[in-house]
C-alpha cells in the first residue's frame, strides 16, 4: 500500500494539494486495477490521490449535441442511465462483459482508460462510439479523440498529474454491438473483443466505427475497415469482406490468455456476428 | 507529510451505527472492517476481486472490500454480513434458506454470497434463475458448488 492516501474535496483543492505530495503519486478512482496491482506487489507509488468522490468527475450530463459521462461515474450507474442507454448502444452492450456485477459497482471509465490496457472493455466500446476524452491539468483543459489517448500497453498521452474529467459521446442515431471471447461467458479478460457502431441509411452504411480489444498494443480503432464499410449495403458478401479486412488490420500476440492466430481469426468472426446483428 | 502523520478522519455508518475514526489513510476497506472494527465475518480470499469472499454493501451496492480503500467509505453507509438480519432481528430469509438448502460447507464464501444475493433481491425481488446466476458471477465457491446456493436464493424470494 502507498504510505499515504489524500482525498481532496474538490478539483480546486486537488491542484492546491499537489505540490505538497510525493512526486511518486497516482490517482485512485474505482481501485479495481490499481489496488489489485498493489496487492500483487507491482504498484509501488508512495502516494495515491483519491478522486473517486470528486463532484466534478461524477454525473452524466446532456447537451443538445453530446452526452458527457463523468470519468468517475461507476459502470453500474452508466447501465442505469436512460441517456447512456439511448445514445451509447455499443457501450451498453459492453457492460455485461465488464468484469463482475460488484466490480461494476466500483470501476469507472476514467480508470479503465487511464490504466491503458488494450483489453479494457469499456474504452474499446467508447472508441467505437466515436467518443472524445476531456482532460484537465490545473487551469488547462484539452479534448482528444479517445482513440488518440492510447500510445501502447499501459501508456497513455496523459501528462504528469493530468486528470481525465469526462468522456463526450456525440449524439447520433446509430446501432451498436459489443462481442467478446473470453475464457468463459462472463467475468473474464478478453482474448478478443469487437465493438461496432453503425449509422444506416436506406440499408446502406453511412458511417461505421469499429474498435477492437486485446488484439493490438492499444484499444484499436480499425481505421481501414471502418472507412471501407462507408456507403456499402450490409450484404453477406460485404460482411465477409469486412471480416477479412479487419483480420489484416489487427496485430495480436500470443500470451497467457490466447494465441495470436486464434485472436486474429476471432476478430473476423466477431465482426461478422456484429454486422449480421444489424441486418434485420 | 510523512507516513506517521498520514491519517484520515473517517466518518461513516456501519450496520446502522455512526462510526468516526482516525485511521491510517492507506488502510484497505477490508482491513478496516476486520482489524479496526473487529467484524470478522467478511473474509479475504484472493485479494484481486475474483472470489467475492470480501463482499460488503456500500450505499446498498455490493462491492469487493479487498479492492476498496477505507477513505472511499467516507460519508457512506457500510453493511457487512453482521448487519444482515431478518425483520424480527433474527436470521435473514437468505440465511435461513442457505441453511435449509445445505448451501454452506466450509462457509468461507457464504458471507459474500449472502451479500451479493441480498443486493440483487433488494433491487429485483423477482429475480429469475438467470438473473441470480449473472449476479453471482463474481462469487466463487470451491466446496459446496452452486446448485444449492442457487436454489437457496430462489427460495429466499418467497421467504422474504
Amino acid at each position: 500500500m502507498p504510505e499515504i492516501i489524500v482525498k481532496p474535496a474538490t478539483l480546486k483543492e486537488l491542484w492546491k494539494t499537489l505540490p505538497g505530495l510525493s512526486r511518486n503519486r497516482r490517482y485512485l478512482a474505482g481501485g479495481t486495477d490499481i489496488v489489485t496491482a498493489d496487492n500483487a506487489g507491482v504498484e509501488r507509488s508512495e502516494c495515491w490521490i483519491d478522486i473517486s468522490d470528486l463532484p466534478e468527475l461524477g454525473g452524466i450530463k446532456e447537451t443538445a449535441s453530446s452526452i458527457f459521462i463523468g470519468s468517475c461515474v461507476k459502470i453500474s450507474a452508466i447501465e442505469k442511465s436512460a441517456a447512456a442507454r439511448r445514445w451509447c448502444p455499443a457501450l451498453l452492450a459492453a457492460i455485461p462483459h465488464f468484469a463482475s456485477p460488484s466490480l461494476r459497482n466500483m470501476a469507472t471509465l476514467g480508470g479503465n482508460a487511464a490504466n491503458g490496457s488494450p483489453c479494457a472493455d469499456g474504452v474499446t466500446a467508447l472508441v467505437a462510439e466515436g467518443a472524445f476524452v476531456h482532460l484537465a491539468l490545473k487551469g488547462k483543459r484539452r479534448r482528444l479523440p479517445l482513440k488518440d489517448l492510447f500510445l501502447g500497453p499501459k501508456r497513455t498521452a496523459l501528462k504528469k498529474d493530468e486528470i481525465i474529467a469526462a468522456f463526450e459521446i456525440p449524439k447520433r442515431k446509430h446501432l451498436g454491438a459489443y462481442l467478446k471471447i473470453g475464457p468463459r461467458a462472463y467475468f473474464g479478460i478478453s482474448k478478443a473483443a469487437v465493438a461496432v457502431s453503425v449509422e444506416l441509411s436506406g440499408g446502406a452504411v453511412k458511417l461505421a466505427c469499429i474498435a477492437l480489444g486485446s488484439v493490438a498494443p492499444v484499444p484499436l480503432y480499425a481505421v481501414k475497415t471502418s472507412a471501407w464499410l462507408a456507403g456499402k449495403k450490409l450484404s453477406p458478401e460485404v460482411i465477409r469482406d469486412a471480416a477479412a479486412l479487419v483480420k489484416a488490420e489487427v496485430s495480436p500476440i500470443t500470451d497467457a490468455r490466447s494465441a495470436a492466430d486464434y485472436r486474429r481469426e476471432m476478430c473476423g468472426v466477431l465482426l461478422e456476428r456484429a454486422l449480421d446483428s444489424f441486418q434485420s | 507529510m510523512t507516513s506517521k502523520t498520514a491519517t484520515f478522519g473517517l466518518s461513516c455508518l456501519v450496520n446502522g451505527h455512526k462510526v468516526e475514526r482516525e485511521i491510517p489513510s492507506s488502510r484497505s476497506l477490508l482491513d478496516f472492517i476486520r482489524e479496526d472494527l473487529g467484524l470478522k465475518g467478511t473474509k479475504e480470499g484472493c485479494g484481486e476481486g475474483e472470489c467475492g469472499a470480501c463482499m460488503v454493501l456500500v450505499d446498498g451496492l455490493a462491492v469487493n472490500s479487498c479492492l476498496m480503500m477505507a477513505v472511499q467509505l467516507h460519508g457512506k453507509e457500510l453493511v457487512t454480513i453482521e448487519g444482515i438480519k431478518g425483520k424480527d432481528g433474527g436470521l435473514h430469509p437468505l440465511q435461513k434458506t442457505f441453511m435449509a438448502e445445505g448451501a454452506v460447507q466450509c462457509g468461507f464464501c457464504t458471507p459474500g454470497l449472502i451479500i451479493a444475493s441480498e443486493a440483487l433481491l433488494r433491487r429485483n425481488p423477482k429475480a429469475t434463475l438467470e438473473d441470480i446466476k449473472l449476479e453471482l458471477a463474481g462469487n466463487l465457491c470451491r466446496c459446496t458448488g452452486y446448485e444449492k446456493v442457487l436454489s437457496a436464493v430462489e427460495k429466499a424470494k418467497t421467504a422474504k
